[in-house]
């Protein structure tokens, strides 16, 4: 595949350029990439999308010239600022980086070092590659650290890793990033794992500092919509293949390659996809009047058609959770995990329920099972009293089975010495009184109904896929015929094709078993596209909660409407942006 | 695991070599060709054809003494493990089930055993409570416990905070259940372990006292007293320490074998079913990178 | 909306200002230091004063044999304190062993404290030898294993570490005494000269037990560095680091260093006992007469006064090592909790 290097910015320099560039792992003998070619120019934007091990991170590793022992550039050639850097020794390797090109990594909290207070590490490197005095690199620092918009720079410049926030540190990173003025800045799945709001933030980020500095991005992410949302040029990799590379536009609206259509598909089915599709309806605004009103996020979304055989409001409700509050620690170090939360489920109805991490979703789910001590309110399942059981009332109801609960990861939500098979079973033993022959007839059942089949019964968690697993996890879940399902964040650990057959995999069980959902996510395409109504938490309170497809048409909470302005679509543009900086303000200052 | 086991050299080496000290054990006072608390003429001999490892000061069979030394020397070393595994690793597993008061008593017990200088409180108490071989057994058992104890309760912990229990609990099940079909088989391999090391490290403790003359005192015959005997002649026969010595060095280096052949069939996470292929892939891993990247 | 979500803005505490937040940091810290280091004081001191208790061993018959009637028993035990509670024995005898008075022996009424002294040196002086032995050689081997990591030296430098370190300290002892004193007379097989009569006969007494001492910590702490060196290498501020252009060097003194050292640290904390420990033993081999010797013969005799003085010195000398080894831990790494 050629590199496109025909588009209206062919006149500009090219900053970074990459002909068919191969990397091979010499221990094992094998090929890791074959052939990525790309072109950045000054000021531009390109994204490579692809799953972990796609061969994306390696890419970005070659032109860093980091990558691991054994593995190496074995054809082609990276060109920065017209330089090869094949050739170059450690010291011209050392004064490049930094100067020239520089990077965010994933998981920013392990790439600072955790015995260092932040503030010293952006110091550092103007010291040591700017020969600032000491005085001046710290002025520098926290004019960078303000520059990143972190609040109170002076603040986060005293602090250790462990006391900032994810998003912080990411800033504290970018900040570091950019100290030099790099020519060109990789950010190589930056967002990923941080709330959507924080995403957000960090992407805007970056997009200011490209328009305000003069940088050139190369944004990798296994998310389509960050990608598209800010480069010009994609290219699409899979095992290790570009599999589909060209203009954004064009891979969103015509995408050839089969895997690029399935990411495309993901976003319209599971996603909130594009404000220019369709008319939308007007949008009713009623906000709390402390709140200044900023416009309406325009969204459509594509929501499941609210069904039509919903259970009549007179039944009595699967799950109804009355002023629920929980608290944990005691004295100056008590903190409310949940604060006054209501809600009701009725049979065979899905609730979503969203929220940043730390907004207390798992605790409402937790407290409803009885794992968490709850201070306040009451917990009814099927009209039982349940919030203050004693541990053997308590048990005697887990073995009943109504309420089942499916964890975020699978892999660690089974025990690695049991076959799936006995995870499977083990409601049912535990419940007893059923023989071998009906345990095992409930568990190829169960296998059945998961679409899994039998022939993995007698395997282990860890030979089976992550798709594989949660299927697992969800037969678990149902063998004992619960009344109300808890999926914690059930497809937050899989990737984009598992993640997209999993929630297929629970519509049609919604539809063929009269089962209940409460649907956890942080992801609000996700709660979009499975529930019928949702919830949204925002530190510790319910803020707002109806019909799905009024949450993300007329969100009414401010933080509702920067979370569905937040969620990466396919088609965001800049006005997103300057809507989420208003928003962003309207948040904090009140 | 067990066959597992079987199919790794070092383990076959190490059982082999315990299977030898094992024999010695429960043959060796029969085999002793001499008494061998009595003296003859023939005093400081070198190894000969009449006394293959020649004979002591006083003109003992060195061979007969090492061979009469061995139950004494191998029977209180097991002994003391059995006491530290008890005492260890059950405090060590109800730790984590038994709420915060006995958790954090515990806990403070434990640092204080592992603080205390090992060897000084070991004479000390042994020679204070009566200087007898079932008092250094019980004191030494019990100095040691805590190691029983930290390996346990984090393998508790761990499994304990897993979602898997997590599961079984929301499904109703009792302490008693997760500890039998999800904690017990996790547990397992770290004690085992540590029982490995803890024979080789028992055996050097119960010597190291015999050697000061505690616990058990001359003329009867253990591997530590011999060694002791031996150093007041050094320069008469400088290679009389040889013959114990490898004794002792054997056994402890078939212990640490064991340990680490147990640890490999075991696997990262303590599962008992990796395949020997597994096993020797973990060793591998093991020795080219750092045991446990556990440290934070 | 009363305060802005965490994510994106300071925490509250950031009002009280920087200073206040670094002494906060810095007294819950220390608090959390004493928190463990308190309670182990205070069991060990309880349990080597329960310990003589429960010996049931007596200065009557120490003094009288064990033919005294039970009137002069009951008088010198009345005269030494013995016929009162046990807790109220155990609180008088803290008391003044916080005031550095250890009581007077049972065998011969000399101060335990004025004993102990006059033998401290020599164990300290071989474990303080030794301590620094296992400091170099092991920071040495584990810098060197950790640099060369999964080539020849490592493999050479963890084959030998392995191996010393199942060695039994006696053992040693007795191999190096039979080589260097007795084989090849090189150096005195036993005594000790104090180091006023100069550094070189000094070490040159002290130089075998202290080998034979510092064995199971070089490798322990060989093996702990290179283990942290070679993961704080794979750590991804590492290449973080790399990636801001920072020399190999710098790299290796301030990132990888700082946070590889931990585990090593650590283990020195841990083996500091065990060098106390061993002094007994390797006295007994190298002729010494530290307080090793004076702690078993003074148990053999049924000294309590003596014994518990000795084993509360040791208590107070690992908890105080492994305060300043904690203290030293907290600055070099302050984002780990850690206990003794």
């Amino acid at each position: 595949m050629a590199p496109s290097a025909h588009g209206p910015a062919d006149r500009d320099a090219a900053v970074l350029t990459l002909t068919d560039v191969r990397i091979h792992n010499d221990a094992a003998d094998t090929e890791l990439v074959h052939g990525v070619s790309l072109r950045l120019v000054r000021g531009g934007v390109v994204g490579i999308v692809g799953e972990s091990g796609s061969g994306k991170s390696l890419t970005c590793k070659a032109v860093l010239g980091v990558l691991p022992q054994h593995v190496e550039v074995s054809g082609g050639s990276i060109e920065l600022l017209g330089r090869d850097v094949a050739g170059l020794s450690r010291q011209e390797w050392t004064a490049l980086r930094g100067n020239s090109i520089s990077a965010v990594f994933q998981d920013p909290a392990s790439y600072l070092n955790p015995s260092i207070r932040v503030g010293k590490q952006v110091q550092e490197v103007l010291r040591i590659k700017q020969g600032l005095s000491r005085a001046a690199a710290k002025q520098r620092a926290i004019e960078l650290l303000d520059a990143v918009h972190l609040r109170d720079p002076d603040y986060v410049y005293e602090q250790y890793v462990h006391e900032l926030s994810g998003g912080m540190l990411q800033r504290v990173l970018i900040a570091i990033a950019i100290s030099l003025e790099p020519e060109v800045l990789i950010a190589d799945e930056a967002t990923t794992a941080l709330d959507t709001t924080v995403q957000a933030g960090i992407l805007d980020l970056l997009v200011e500092l490209k328009d305000r500095i003069g940088l050139s991005l190369v944004v990798v992410s296994h998310d389509l919509a960050v990608v598209a949302q800010l480069c010009d040029e994609v290219l699409v990799m899979r095992d290790g293949h570009v599999v589909e590379q060209g203009a954004t536009s064009e891979i969103l609206h015509a995408p050839q390659h089969e895997y690029t259509r399935l990411l495309v598909a993901e976003h319209e089915q599971y996603g909130l996809s594009g404000s220019a599709t369709g008319p939308h309806p007007p949008v009713p605004v009623s906000v709390p009047a402390s709140v200044p009103v900023p416009a309406s996020v325009p969204v459509s979304v594509s929501v499941p058609e609210p069904r039509s055989s919903t259970v009549p409001e007179s039944a009595e409700p699967v799950l109804r959770v009355d002023g629920l509050g929980v608290h944990f620690g005691r004295g100056r170090g008590r903190k409310q995990a949940l604060e006054d939360a209501s809600l009701v489920i009725r049979p065979g109805e899905t609730v979503g329920v969203i929220g940043e991490s730390g907004a207390g979703k798992s605790t409402l789910a937790r407290a409803v099972l009885g794992l968490v001590r709850v201070s306040a309110g009451s917990v009814h399942v099927a009209g039982r009293d349940i919030t203050h059981l004693s541990g053997r009332d308590r048990r005697a109801f887990g073995r009943d089975g109504v309420v089942q609960y499916v964890f975020q990861d699978p892999l660690r939500s089974l025990d690695p010495e049991h076959t799936v098979a006995t995870s499977v079973a083990e409601p049912l033993r535990i419940r007893g009184g059923l023989d071998r022959a009906a345990i095992d007839d409930a568990v190829r059942r169960q296998f059945r109904a998961v679409r899994l089949d039998e022939s993995l019964l007698d395997r282990f968690p860890g030979e089976l896929s992550g798709g594989q697993r949660q299927r697992v996890a969800i037969a678990r879940a149902l063998i004992s015929s619960p009344r109300l399902l808890i999926l914690d964040e059930p497809v937050s650990a899989l990737d984009s094709a598992n993640r997209v057959a999993i929630l297929e995999l629970l519509r049609e069980l919604r539809s063929t078993i009269d089962v209940a959902m409460l649907f956890i996510s942080h992801d609000l395409g996700s709660v979009a596209g499975i529930s019928d109504r949702t919830i949204v938490l925002y530190r510790s309170r319910i803020v707002e909660a109806g019909d799905t497809s009024r949450i993300v048409t007329a969100p009414a909470h401010p933080y509702t409407r920067l979370l569905v302005g937040s969620a990466p679509t396919l088609s965001s543009g800049p006005t997103d942006r300057v809507q989420r900086e208003r928003l962003r303000a309207g948040l904090f200052v009140s | 695991m067990i066959r597992t086991l079987l199919r790794l050299t070092s383990a076959r080496v190490a059982l082999a070599l315990l299977a030898i000290i094992a024999l010695v054990t429960v043959l060796g006072p029969v085999l002793a060709p001499y008494d061998p608390l009595k003296g003859s003429g023939r005093t400081l001999a070198g190894p000969s054809g009449k006394h293959w490892l020649g004979t002591d000061y006083i003109g003992r069979d060195v061979l007969s003494r090492i061979l009469a030394g061995a139950p004494l020397s191998i029977v209180s070393t097991l002994e003391v493990a059995g006491i530290a595994l008890v005492l260890g690793t059950i405090p060590g597993i109800l730790s984590v089930y038994l709420g915060s008061a006995f958790e954090w008593l515990s806990l403070r017990v434990v640092d204080t055993f592992i603080a205390l200088p090992f060897l000084v409180f070991a004479v000390a108490m042994t020679a204070l409570l009566g200087n007898g071989i079932t008092q250094a057994m019980i004191v030494v058992g019990m100095l040691i416990a805590p190691v029983f104890y930290r390996v346990s309760r984090a393998a508790t912990m761990s499994v304990a905070r897993s979602q898997y229990v997590e599961a079984a609990s929301i499904a109703g099940a009792s302490t008693a259940w997760i500890v039998r079909s999800h904690v017990w088989s996790k547990v397992l391999p770290s004690v085992a372990v540590t029982l490995a090391q803890t024979l080789g490290i028992g055996l050097v403790v119960i010597s190291s006292l015999t050697f000061l003359g505690i616990g058990i005192q001359p003329p009867t015959p253990t591997w530590g007293g011999i060694l002791a005997s031996d150093l007041g002649y050094l320069a008469q026969k400088p290679y009389a320490p040889v013959f114990p010595t490898l004794l002792i060095l054997a056994a402890v280096l078939a212990c640490n074998l064991l340990a680490d052949a147990i640890r490999d069939a075991a696997g990262e996470t303590g599962r008992a079913l990796t395949g020997a292929k597994t096993a020797r892939t973990n060793r591998a891993r093991r020795l080219a990178a750092p045991a446990d990247p556990a440290q934070p | 909306m009363s305060a802005p979500p965490p994510a994106l803005t300071a925490p509250p505490s950031a009002r009280r200002g920087v200073v206040a937040h670094r002494i906060g940091r810095a007294v819950a810290s220390t608090a959390r230091l004493l928190a463990i280091f308190v309670p182990v004081f205070l069991l060990g001191t309880f349990l080597t004063y329960l310990l003589g208790h429960l010996s049931g061993r007596s200065p009557a018959y120490l003094q009288l044999g064990d033919a005294a009637s039970p009137q002069a028993v009951a008088a010198i035990e009345h005269k030494w304190g013995l016929d009162r509670p046990f807790l109220v024995q155990y609180g008088d005898w803290l008391g003044s062993v916080l005031h550095g008075d250890l009581g007077t022996s049972w065998y011969n009424g000399l101060s335990v404290a004025h004993a102990l002294g006059q033998r401290a040196a020599i164990t300290l002086s071989a474990a303080g030898v030794a301590l620094v032995l296992g400091i170099v050689f092991g920071f040495l081997f584990g810098a060197l294993a950790a640099h060369f990591h999964t080539r020849w030296p490592d493999r050479a430098i963890t084959t030998f570490t392995t191996a010393i370190s199942v060695l039994p300290p006696f053992i040693v002892g007795i191999g190096l005494a039979a080589v260097f004193a007795v084989g090849l007379q090189i150096l005195p097989a036993a005594g000790y000269v104090p180091i006023q009569a100069g550094l070189g006969p000094w070490l040159s007494h002290l130089i075998l037990p202290a080998i034979a001492l510092s064995f199971d910590t070089a490798a322990d702490v060989a093996r702990q560095l290179r283990n942290g060196l070679v993961s704080a290498y794979r750590g991804n501020y590492v290449t973080g680091a790399i990636v801001r252009g920072l020399g190999p060097r710098r790299i290796f003194f301030v990132h990888v260093l700082r946070n590889g050292i931990a585990p090593a640290l650590a283990v020195l904390g841990l083996k500091f006992p065990n060098l106390l420990g061993g002094a007994v033993i390797i006295e007994a081999i190298f002729g010494l007469s530290g307080y090793g010797v004076y702690a078993s013969q003074a148990a053999v005799r049924g000294d309590v006064p003596a014994v518990q003085g000795v084993l509360v010195v040791s208590v107070i000398l690992v908890v105080v090592f492994n305060l300043l080894v904690n203290i030293v831990l907290n600055r070099v790494t302050p984002d780990a909790d850690r206990g003794v």
